[in-house]
């Protein structure tokens, strides 16, 4: 009563604040979700970007990895195979600690990247797990957005020091060097420079640990521009505890100093190796100290060790050895000779952030890339990769129209691919395809030409037509129209199809290109719709330091383009520079509605434009204001073509949002991906609640639903593809529905499929995703969970027979039974070994089928209809055939069952009163061996289950045909039939044998037995046979 | 039925009363053990017997599990009449059957030592936890099943992986209206899951003679079910043959 009278205080509440004509459904997270769940599909092929890499101290089978949008995970065996032990929190991960004197339990992971590439994310803070990762605890530090380090006092792990580099895209008080002496309950800040100034690294003294070393970075970004470098970049140095701080600059390069990396050999704690980014070419580079950082030498300035500081900063030397020492970078580098010489390794992927050396085996080591997790045993000569880890990073995903669908996206720094989104024994490496180079974004395919895919690699240096069937790829990107005319695009430059011309195309730069010829021709069809601003557009001079014009950079370009489902003329344009721009006639003519955008701050991204499929006025808008530093999410809604628009963003959602979208059925259901995960409402925006069950806390950068099945098919950027199957239940969520104690779902007719391919394997140490789930799926809400008293869920037939008693879900919320509309299995014979075909079970026709629910003293009542495959072979004669043929055989298989159950009371009865009376021997024994030779030819009595095998007798034949026949949804071939009718003609002479027994001997016996005051032998009905639990 | 009437009332005051009031984990665990019956009911059950279905990948098989004092235990499936013992224990060895030969194996002896030290957990392992050497603590709330619960973290005694002494702990999650667990969870510590989390997912609560009982239990890893279990018939103290927990002969000559 009290729950009730909440609830109804709780609704009016809603719908007196608020004009929306849809009601609230104040219903939150799992109350609502239940058991819809989530299946991650990877890939783990390309796997993805990974920051940090930890080792246990002690035992060489842990290690755990912090990933740049994938979370932590964590091997218990050598790094063969990886688990994710971080979903819900934050997944951008900068350093992974473990506690030296509690290295099983205890970890620390500090969140947010500090390889500050411009799509690099945040962090909020750092965490603890006191049970080596089921469990984690957030220990603050919330606001400092990026850990580049935690070190913990081995002599005393109360006391540890965190190296915050910061926030990115702005000023910030809330970085340096962080130090806790009561194992993380309160911090002080005990080294700080200044606000755009943060700590990139920080180490210890391993003999010492009041020797405390922390570089500093004077850094920043924009949108349009990066800056590495200052006057405030240093490397510091204390030794005593971090309460008094030494600039070690002695034989440092002069001047403006950039990102700096520094590290302590294990080993030799007097021997640092630091890594400079510096203003003059010729002093870039590795440095050395043999005395604890008072003199430095400059060693060498190879490629490797001065490239891209700012992403490959990281300095790793072997635990026994310090003259081995390992640099990141594009293609990793070893010197073996305390850093004179290096070698560059290659053989991983490219772009190194980190390295491990096994702790008993120096030549064994894993390298951290762009691409993921390698290992290599032979010093860095040959790797291998580990093909377990699907933290690939989506910028995009769409779907095609194919049975089953494909599924088809673009990856930071791994090109463009698709994979079915189901296949024979799970979504493996092997089943992705690969369709365009470089950093990979928007891939389609041709909505009627199968052959046909659109991909496109970072700026649109290339788009490609590619043909998967003959392999060739055309390039199709549009040119400039003239000499003085430059194209700006965006790095993830938009490409749209259209839903109202299969060969038309739009691409975008800061004009919007149109092509109704698959990309042969282009023809602009609007003006620079951006801000076009000037001081923008200056990205030669890009990286302060060290210059980095990758083309990430690039501005004033249109990031989001979306032509209406509903009228061809009416697109949306969206630009990185905060523009949202309207057009109605095709694009003669354009309106920038970005001035009705209330409380929106200049400039902010326009993210992800989304018109509606229901009224043509209606639009959404996300905004994206990360760049400026900005972290607030926003989410608008226009329903008169963007003269005026409303926030539906409510304090439910956590993180800047990337995308939305709106249901293709129920204009109240919305999908808003943001920084921190999944977002749905069910009233139009006015309550989010976060999706979890098995979605990860992880980037969201696009969406979409197949308009058949009805998926939500997600590209995460960090966890790869993520999909939600059937998300139709949501859209039957209202206040009434959930009013209900119990409320069955609607749901569509289930295809009884008959495909039915071999299973794959070899891929042990490979990622596998999860297929859906073929199953018939009762769906229905519950009020409350179900704890005290029984349930059952039961499925019958039109005739009220009970067909299936299934474990019914009993969570609060929306709760998704299979069914896998077979029968029970048959009851076998009883022998001395299994009819593994016996374990075979008919599956039904198609028809509707009752679901009954009964929940303590009430019973509710729904359908479900399974429905032919239409794509199959088989008429429905064939279908027909197969289930008479089939359920003749099971009654069959029952009823050879019943006979060798009746042979064996005979023989037990007689046994046993043989055992009473030894006078019975001569009416009795022969009887008893006629029996156990009469079963012999029925079922098998000796051997095992494998290759002690017996000759197979009337049972194994029966059932191994039945299995044969049951598990192919089409006629049975003639051969079967020949052989089934041989078995039925042995099964009736035996079933002759039994009536003949049971007439004449049984007769003669029982006559005995009476004379013998003895009981009769008798014989149980075959309803008590079917009944009995053996 | 009238225990559970009474405990439905005594859910519903403790709903009111709980509001204010901060919970330890000792009070949510006498409110426990109070609701399934009461310590000296479960201090009174010497043995249990439970038979129903095992419900696996739209399949179901007889079940039977009897545990006993000293952590003897014995859990046995049919399939087409014949029986897999999976496992049993009987205070000193634990073995179940091979699924080719159909006859008993010895379980490797440091599995069959670990089942040693959880020998305690008959009847109830929350029941005088502290003298069997566990340790509870509350570990705030979390929500289950759509539904807010305590988390209630048990540690028994340690367990020997691999030669190595590892932790055992088990995370409960108690209704917070009706403190019964909803869930367990946790990690698998050897073999092909190692490192993978188990749920158990407890439901259909039912008296027998003055003891409740969850007659529907699942087994889930990665949000799949793996196998449900719901129970039939439930016997308290049944009469046990005293070989009931005892390895069969015939393995001495199968190796």
């Amino acid at each position: 009563m009290y729950r009730k009278l909440l609830l109804a205080a709780s609704i009016s509440l809603f719908s007196a604040n608020l004009a929306f004509a849809q009601e609230a459904i104040p219903l939150k997270g799992e109350e609502l979700f239940g058991s819809l769940r989530a299946r991650q599909i990877g890939p783990a092929l390309m796997s993805g970007r990974i920051s940090d890499i930890e080792g246990h101290p002690t035992d060489s089978k842990v290690v755990y990895i912090g990933t740049a949008g994938g979370g932590v995970w964590k091997s218990v065996d050598g790094g063969v195979t990886f688990k994710s032990i971080f979903d819900k929190y934050t997944q951008s991960i900068g350093a992974v600690a473990i506690n030296p004197k509690n290295p099983d339990k205890e970890v620390w992971v500090g969140t947010g990247e500090v390889w500050t590439r411009n799509s690099v994310s945040v962090g909020d803070g750092i965490y603890k797990t006191e049970d080596g990762g089921q469990n984690w605890t957030k220990m603050g530090l919330e606001k400092t957005e990026r850990i580049s380090s935690i070190k913990i006092d081995p002599t005393n792990p109360n006391v540890i020091y965190v190296a915050a580099l910061g926030a990115l895209w702005g000023d910030s008080q809330d970085r340096g060097v962080y130090k806790t002496t009561d194992g993380g309950k309160t911090w002080e800040k005990i080294l700080y420079v200044d606000a755009t100034t943060g700590c990139s690294d920080l180490t210890l003294d391993p003999q010492n640990p009041n020797v405390v070393y922390a570089a500093f970075w004077e850094f920043r970004r924009t949108a349009y521009s990066f800056s590495s470098g200052g006057a405030k970049s240093a490397l510091y140095k204390s030794t005593d505890g971090g309460k008094t701080w030494a600039k070690i600059h002695n034989g440092f390069p002069t001047g403006k100093l950039g990102r700096i990396a520094v590290a302590v050999a294990p080993s030799n704690p007097n021997i640092l190796y630091s890594v400079i980014e510096s203003e003059k070419p010729e002093n870039k580079g590795l440095y050395r100290s043999d005395d604890g950082g008072q003199n430095w030498k400059f060693l060498n300035g190879d490629f490797e060790l001065s490239v891209r500081p700012f992403y490959f900063s990281r300095i790793v030397i072997d635990p026994k050895n310090p003259e081995v020492v390992c640099k990141a970078g594009l293609s990793g580098s070893i010197s073996r000779d305390g850093g004179k010489t290096f070698r560059t390794h290659g053989g991983v992927h490219s772009d190194i952030h980190d390295y491990w050396f096994d702790i008993n085996n120096s030549q064994a080591m894993f390298v951290a890339t762009d691409g993921g997790l390698y290992r290599t045993w032979d010093g860095g000569n040959v790797f291998d990769m580990v093909k377990n880890l699907p933290i690939s990073q989506f910028y995009h995903v769409s779907v095609d129209n194919s049975k089953p669908y494909k599924v088809y996206g673009g990856l930071q720094d791994n090109g463009s691919w698709y994979a079915p989104s189901e296949s024979p024994g799970g979504i493996e490496n092997r089943d992705w395809f690969s369709v365009g180079a470089g950093d990979g974004f928007r891939v389609y395919r041709h909505p009627t030409k199968a052959n046909i895919i659109y991909s496109e690699m970072q700026g649109a240096e290339n788009i490609w037509r590619y043909d998967t069937e003959r392999k060739q790829s055309m390039i199709i990107k549009p040119y400039p129209a003239d000499a003085k005319e430059k194209l700006r695009f965006n790095w993830n430059t938009p490409i749209q199809i259209s839903s109202h011309q299969a060969d038309r195309l739009y691409v975008a730069s800061q004009y919007l290109h149109k092509s109704e010829d698959m990309g042969e021709t282009w023809v602009k069809i609007s003006p620079d719709l951006t801000t076009n601003d000037p001081k923008k557009q200056q990205q030669e001079n890009s990286g302060g330091l060290s210059a980095d014009n990758s083309g990430a950079e690039n501005h004033c370009t249109i990031f989001s383009v979306a032509e209406s489902a509903l009228d061809q003329n009416i697109i949306w344009v969206g630009t990185d520079d905060g523009n949202v721009q309207v057009t109605t006639d095709g694009g003669k003519t354009w309106t920038n509605t970005i001035a009705n955008v209330p409380n929106l701050p200049k400039n902010t991204w326009a993210y992800h434009v989304e018109p509606s499929r229901f009224d043509k006025n209606t639009c959404y808008v996300v905004f994206t204001g990360y760049t400026q530093n900005d972290q607030a999410t926003y989410v608008y809604k226009t329903t008169d073509m963007g003269k005026s628009w409303k926030s539906i963003a409510t304090a439910d959602i956590k993180g800047f949002a990337r995308n939305i979208k709106e249901d293709l059925e129920n204009p109240n259901l919305l999908f808003l991906g943001t920084e921190f995960g999944l977002y749905i409402t069910v009233d139009g925006g006015q309550n989010w609640s976060q999706f979890t069950n098995n979605m990860p806390n992880v980037a969201v950068h696009y969406i979409t639903i197949h308009p058949e099945t009805n998926d939500l098919v997600m590209g995460t950027h960090g966890r790869g593809v993520i999909i939600i199957d059937d998300i139709s239940p949501l859209r039957q969520i209202t206040n009434a529905n959930v009013a209900n104690e119990v409320f069955f779902f609607k749901t569509k007719a289930t295809t009884l499929r008959d495909d039915n391919p071999f299973s794959e394997g070899g891929d042990m140490g490979e990622y596998v995703g999860d297929n859906p789930d073929r199953s018939a799926k009762i769906i229905y809400y519950l009020k409350s969970r179900h704890t005290f008293g029984k349930m059952t869920l039961e499925i019958l037939d039109k005739d009220g027979k009970v067909l299936a008693d299934l474990p019914a879900g009993k969570s609060k919320g929306i709760n998704i039974v299979n069914w896998n509309y077979r029968l029970k299995l048959p009851k076998v014979a009883k022998a001395k070994t299994f009819s593994f075909g016996g374990f075979a079970a008919p599956r039904l026709p198609e028809g509707t089928y009752t679901v009954r629910l009964t929940k303590g003293s009430k019973v509710y009542e729904s359908t479900i209809e399974l429905k032919a495959d239409p794509n199959s072979m088989h008429s429905n004669a064939d279908r027909a055939t197969q289930y008479a043929t089939t359920m003749k055989l099971y009654n069959m298989t029952e009823q050879l069952a019943y006979t060798v159950d009746q042979i064996d009371m005979l023989r037990d009865g007689a046994t046993d009163r043989l055992a009473k009376d030894a006078k019975l021997q001569k009416t009795l024994q022969p009887f008893i061996s006629q029996l156990e030779k009469f079963k012999e030819r029925l079922v098998v009595m000796k051997g095992d289950n494998y290759v002690g095998s017996a000759e197979p007798q009337l049972r194994e034949k029966m059932a191994e045909l039945y299995s044969e026949i049951a598990n192919y949804y089409g006629k049975p071939s003639n051969a079967q039939m020949a052989s089934l009718a041989v078995i039925e003609e042995r099964f009736k002479t035996a079933q002759t044998e039994l009536e003949g027994i049971k007439t004449k001997q049984l007769t003669a016996i029982n006559a005995a037995l009476v004379k013998a005051k003895l009981e009769e032998l008798k014989l149980r009905s075959f309803d008590e046979f079917k009944a009995a639990s053996n | 039925m009238n225990t559970l009437k009474g405990l439905l009332s005594f859910a519903l005051v403790a709903c009111f009363a709980f509001v204010a009031q901060a919970q330890t984990a000792d009070e949510i665990i006498e409110k426990y053990l109070q609701n399934i019956g009461g310590k000296e009911k479960l201090r009174a059950m010497k043995a249990l017997r439970m038979t129903g279905k095992a419900k696996q990948q739209g399949m179901e098989f007889p079940f039977t599990t009897i545990n006993a004092e000293g952590g003897k235990q014995r859990q046995a499936f049919t399939f087409q009449g014949k029986e897999i013992v999976q496992p049993c224990f009987d205070g000193t060895t634990g073995w179940s059957t091979n699924f080719m030969t159909m006859k008993p194996e010895k379980m490797e002896t440091e599995d069959t030592d670990n089942m040693k030290r959880e020998a305690a957990d008959f009847p109830e392992p929350f029941l005088d936890y502290a003298k069997k050497g566990y340790t509870v603590t509350l570990e705030g709330k979390e929500k289950v099943e759509g539904t807010e619960c305590f988390k209630i973290k048990l540690t028994k005694k340690p367990q020997i992986i691999e030669g190595k002494e590892v932790e055992n702990v088990t995370y409960y999650f108690f209704d917070t209206e009706n403190f019964v667990p909803l869930v367990s969870k946790s990690t698998m510590k050897k073999g092909q899951a190692k490192g993978t989390t188990m749920e158990t997912v407890y439901s259909d609560y039912q008296e027998v003679n003055g003891l409740y009982f969850p007659m529907s239990i699942a087994q889930k890893m990665n949000g799949q079910t793996l196998i449900t279990i719901v129970v039939e018939k439930t016997e308290i103290n049944p009469t046990l043959d005293e070989k009931t927990f005892a390895m069969p002969a015939e393995a001495t000559t199968t190796k």
